[in-house]
């Protein structure tokens, strides 16, 4: 298990947090200008990791000096941050990404110029310490999923005791939220009745498989993604995954962000690369819709537009999507210059999706029901 | 190209009215808005020419009231000469066809038929009468009368004439000298870039010395608009000089009148005495190769001998015009004036050298302004003027306009995408063009026609201010990041220090190795200021050494030298190095340290200095200060002496006697000296002219020296 993984205690995570406060001071005592060091944040530096089977950061560094005024304040920040966090720690607090923004408004020139700005912080923190956002006692403001199925948690409520929530029966129509920290101390994966986790992009088809009882009839688990997944939807993915050896399936739109939420799932997020082998499903598998399925189902369809065949340029470059199946399917809607939406499905009906498109798709997977 | 003048003396047989009505588009009065904005500039014009004339600095003001019916009442008053009683009718009842023609300098040149247009267009489209009130300073009481149009005999009718004391209006004084003109006429006022206001706020630009008020009132009473504009300057346009027409500009028409209406009996005399430039051998040598003798008369030369004289014109060496019947705005004031229409943070202005094109003189000025309060979307604002006369249309038409698209402004800081048409962001540029013949597209006289020698004269006035601004804009984003650097050690840097020792209780360390390597360089920052009770411009340099060792420099200062301003205050002392330039030897600046220089000078007003050159002498950059070039330093030094000889001369013989000494070289006729002016190319620039060696008279005629 990596660094991540493992739980760190306050002093474990505070002691690395100063780590990046004793880089500074020796370089200053050296007489040289404060520095910070850090992996390169972009596409040209994310690299598949053989052992772990997700994209993880590669070797390219990037040092934040203070020789701009921009790094300067940058660095700064993060010290500013490192007290905060301590304070935090200590008083047993907890505070939102959002709430430190407000909070920076205190710290003079190491205030925050955008919300941006502090969540890309608490991101280099976490990269360069090797610590978790959930360490620093920050919580993201950003929504957990919601799951309807026959699955069973044991959740840590507010009061301390552990509750058991079954997440097909104790639920109601909108199912069990997800609470932001997933990790075991607040959550434990008790017992399910299912055959496959089903992740869905969006909340009209998430509501329609629910109204259908899909996952009554498939025996499957359904996940609203809302979107692009937030950390605590990917991680509680990965467990179920993990513990459960349950195969999760991905259904979205087709067009070239919800592949990217596919690529999040599967293989790691650019921007959490440092953390890719503890958010990341590497078996999670593309279900639809696809470039094909558009042409098969005879789909009502929207052209794409000039930044959707941009984003699609820039997957080709992607490492993440450097596989044949991928590349066909980008190509392919080059070519129609075409997009779908998942809900396009509906005309052939409310039904068509339960009763014929989802189950066909599952069948060629070997997932019949 | 006809002038709407000769035009008119064709059809003098016609009725005037008629005259009026088939030839309004090019008077300026083709539609209601455009009819209000002419009668204005008439108005305008008149008061400004009178005022320059009589040496008066002139306070204008206009109020239009917007009546029912589309209607206008247009009150323009003056604190002129005012106009003697006798001349009443013939200033507003007749049209003013031709002044003496042989006689060319710079005028405002009249759109049109002046303001007879206004009183006629008035009765034509209200059947009102134009209430005139005039008092000149010599009578005890002024004239009121109202002037209407006997069209058929193109005469004034004038009714209900009192004398009376005039009280103005709103002062409720008795009025010394001015003239007041009432007219009712039909007519639109629309606000925008083709309104009143813009004209009146485009003629404050040029006409720096006048104060004008505008004042516009719905019909209910109510300011729809108002605008004012003071002088930025007691200094009036200097007097210009009448001239006599160059053979270069001369056509056939032109030329055959002259010989008919001559009353010289000789063709030499007749040659010398009606043109400017020509001397005796040239007049004899254009003679001679038209095969003219010369003691013909000058009544009875043939078509044919005038076709051979325009030849001869062309081709024998000619003193070129003199150039001092040109008003230049001159570009201090052309500058105060733009900063009084425009607020702006930035500007630059040139005055070309007067130069020749075609045998008629022309100068240019440009002026530019950029930041402040314009608007960076969209193209930049062009104010176009020739002669001191606003152009408000056809500027797409206009050679002004062209020769700024000609320019690729992207060089020079602004957004030019494609290097076509107009740039953009927020600037506004001037062009102003003063010629003794501004030759226009159309006889309505709103756009520039192209002529390359005023085209290539304009370029290089736009590449000068262009220079100005990418110089002003570089120096910015150079003082913006130095700005932050000062941020970043002043303020960052010791915050980080005290943080990281506060969290890892240590004792913070010593910053300044880490300041050294951070910055590595030497930093100039000047400030400009005005102290209001010296009454002092002061100027604040300040040198920091952000590098690991000791540096010595001489530091330069460009500042406004003149007879009148001085360095009143300069306590480190240094030396003049050449005129405008001061410099300071600064022996030691250790590492970490700074050294401050401070200098106040008189003789300016509050933001006169707005902008100043920082140089150096020494090894290792300045960041905020440019390397001193020496070689340009020595050629300042050497044009100065130069010119410092040139004032001696200068002393011995006053202008006048300067002029005597031009006339009796003209008439000497010396061959030399004429073969030696003529191939010289009128002069570029002050220093240019000098530096060719021994004065030349060319040098005498423009302007004073500096």
């Amino acid at each position: 298990m990596s660094d991540y993984t493992k739980r760190k205690s306050k002093e474990e995570v505070i002691l690395s947090l100063k780590g990046i406060a004793l880089e500074m001071h020796n370089k200053m005592e050296r007489g040289n200008p404060p520095t910070m060091t850090l992996p390169v944040r972009s596409k040209t530096n994310i690299a598949f990791d053989k052992k772990l089977e997700v994209y993880k950061y590669g070797k390219k560094k990037t040092v934040r000096d203070a020789t701009s005024l921009g790094s300067a304040r940058q660095l700064l920040r993060s010290l500013y941050v490192t007290e905060f966090i301590e304070q935090m720690i200590e008083a047993g607090k907890s505070s939102t990404l959002r709430e430190m923004y407000y909070i920076s408004e205190s710290w003079g020139h190491g205030k925050f110029g955008t919300q941006n700005d502090s969540n890309n912080l608490a991101e280099d923190l976490e990269i360069v310490t090797k610590c978790l956002r959930e360490d620093f006692k920050l919580r993201p403001e950003e929504d957990g999923a919601r799951i309807i199925g026959n699955v069973t948690f044991e959740e840590r409520n507010r009061k301390g005791n552990w509750m058991r929530i079954n997440c097909r029966d104790d639920v109601g129509d909108s199912g069990y939220g997800v609470p932001y920290n997933v990790e075991s101390e607040k959550l434990k994966l008790i017992t399910e009745d299912v055959d496959f986790i089903m992740a869905i992009e969006t909340g009209g088809m998430f509501d329609r498989l629910v109204e259908n009882g899909f996952d009554e009839d498939a025996r499957c688990a359904l996940i609203h993604l809302k979107g692009q997944p937030a950390r605590s939807t990917r991680r509680i993915m990965r467990r179920m995954s993990d513990e459960w050896k349950k195969p999760i399936i991905v259904f979205s739109d087709c067009d070239p962000w919800s592949f990217r939420i596919f690529a999040s799932i599967a293989y790691g997020a650019i921007k959490t690369a440092h953390i890719s082998e503890y958010l990341a499903t590497k078996g999670a598998h593309y279900l639809g819709i696809t470039a094909d399925d558009i042409l098969a189902y005879d789909l009502p369809s929207d052209d794409l537009t000039k930044q959707d065949l941009n984003a699609l340029d820039a997957e080709l470059t992607d490492p993440r999507f450097n596989s044949g199946w991928w590349k066909e399917q980008i190509n392919l809607m080059k070519e129609m210059g075409k997009k779908a939406e998942q809900q396009s499905l509906a005309k052939y009906g409310l039904d068509f999706v339960t009763d014929t498109y989802l189950p066909e798709k599952l069948s060629a997977i070997g997932l019949d029901y | 190209m006809v002038d709407a003048k000769e035009i008119s003396s064709k059809q003098k047989q016609i009725a005037v009215s008629e005259f009026f009505e088939k030839n309004k588009h090019f008077l300026g009065f083709d539609s209601l808005q455009r009819s209000l904005i002419t009668a204005v500039k008439e108005a305008v014009d008149n008061s400004l020419d009178a005022c320059e004339e009589a040496r008066i600095l002139p306070n204008i003001r206009i109020h239009i009231d917007r009546l029912k019916g589309g209607e206008i009442r247009l009150i323009a008053q003056d604190n002129g000469p005012g106009i003697p009683r006798d001349a009443v009718e013939h200033v507003f009842g007749k049209f003013l066809l031709g002044s003496r023609f042989h006689a060319i300098r710079q005028t405002r040149g009249q759109q049109g038929i002046g303001i007879t247009g206004v009183v006629m267009y008035s009765q034509l489209t209200t059947g009102e009468k134009t209430k005139v009130t005039s008092k000149i300073a010599s009578d005890s009481s002024a004239v009121f009368v109202d002037i209407g149009l006997n069209t058929r005999k193109n005469r004034a009718i004038k009714s209900r004439e009192k004398r009376d004391v005039w009280f103005d209006e709103i002062t409720g004084e008795v009025v010394e000298h001015g003239l007041r003109i009432e007219a009712r006429m039909k007519g639109k006022y629309q606000r925008g870039k083709q309104s009143v206001f813009q004209y009146l706020r485009m003629t404050s630009i040029v006409n720096p010395h006048a104060t004008i008020n505008l004042i516009v009132r719905d019909s209910d009473g109510d300011v729809y608009e108002q605008g004012s504009w003071n002088r930025t300057t007691n200094r009036l346009p200097r007097v210009v000089e009448e001239i006599k027409p160059h053979p270069h500009g001369i056509q056939l028409g032109t030329l055959q009148r002259m010989l008919r209406e001559s009353e010289e009996r000789k063709m030499t005399s007749f040659l010398r005495h009606n043109f400017s430039g020509v001397s005796m051998r040239a007049a004899k040598e254009i003679l001679s190769r038209a095969e003219i003798n010369e003691n013909r008369s000058p009544k009875r030369i043939s078509t044919n001998d005038a076709h051979g004289m325009l030849d001869g014109f062309q081709n024998v060496k000619l003193l070129p015009p003199p150039t001092d019947c040109l008003s230049p705005i001159d570009d201090l004031l052309i500058k105060k004036g733009l900063s009084k229409a425009i607020d702006s943070r930035f500007a630059a202005t040139v005055t070309r050298i007067p130069t020749v094109s075609q045998g008629n003189p022309f100068q240019i000025e440009v002026g530019l302004v950029f930041g402040g309060d314009l608007t960076a979307d969209g193209p930049i604002e062009v104010l176009r003027f020739a002669n001191r006369v606003p152009l408000m249309y056809q500027q797409g038409g206009c050679a002004l306009t062209k020769a700024i698209e000609s320019i690729d402004w992207k060089r020079y800081g602004l957004d030019h995408p494609g290097a076509k048409g107009l740039p953009k962001g927020a600037a506004a540029v001037l062009i102003h063009l003063a010629s003794t013949n501004v030759q226009f597209t159309s006889e309505a006289k709103e756009a520039v026609a192209e002529n390359d020698e005023v085209f290539e004269e304009i370029r290089r006035a736009l590449l000068e201010v262009g220079r100005g601004l990418k110089n002003h804009l570089k120096k910015k984003a150079q003082r913006k990041k130095a700005k932050e650097k000062f941020e970043l050690i002043n303020v960052i840097l010791p915050e980080i220090s005290k943080k990281t020792s506060k969290l890892l209780g240590k004792p913070e360390p010593n910053l300044s190795p880490v300041i050294t390597q951070i910055m590595n360089a030497v930093f100039c920052e000047e400030t400009l200021g005005w102290d209001s009770q010296q009454k002092l411009a002061t100027c604040l340099i300040e040198v920091f050494n952000y590098t690991a060792r000791a540096r010595a420099y001489t530091i330069l200062v460009k500042w406004p030298e003149s007879d009148t301003v001085k360095m009143a205050v300069n306590p480190l002392g240094g030396r003049k190095e050449a005129r405008g330039i001061w410099a300071w030897r600064i022996e030691t600046i250790n590492p970490g340290c700074s050294t401050t220089i401070n200098i106040g000078l008189s003789g300016l007003t509050k933001g006169d200095w707005a902008d100043t050159d920082i140089f150096f002498r020494g090894n290792g950059d300045i960041i905020g200060a440019t390397k001193i070039d020496e070689k340009l330093l020595e050629e300042m030094r050497t044009t100065e002496s130069l010119n410092a000889a040139q004032n001696e001369i200068n002393e011995q013989y006053s202008e006048k006697e300067v002029d005597h000494l031009i006339q009796r070289a003209d008439s000497a006729a010396k061959s030399e000296l004429d073969s030696q002016l003529i191939d010289a190319p009128p002069p570029e620039s002050h220093s240019s002219s000098i530096q060719n060696g021994e004065p030349k008279i060319s040098d005498y005629l423009t302007e004073e020296l500096e």
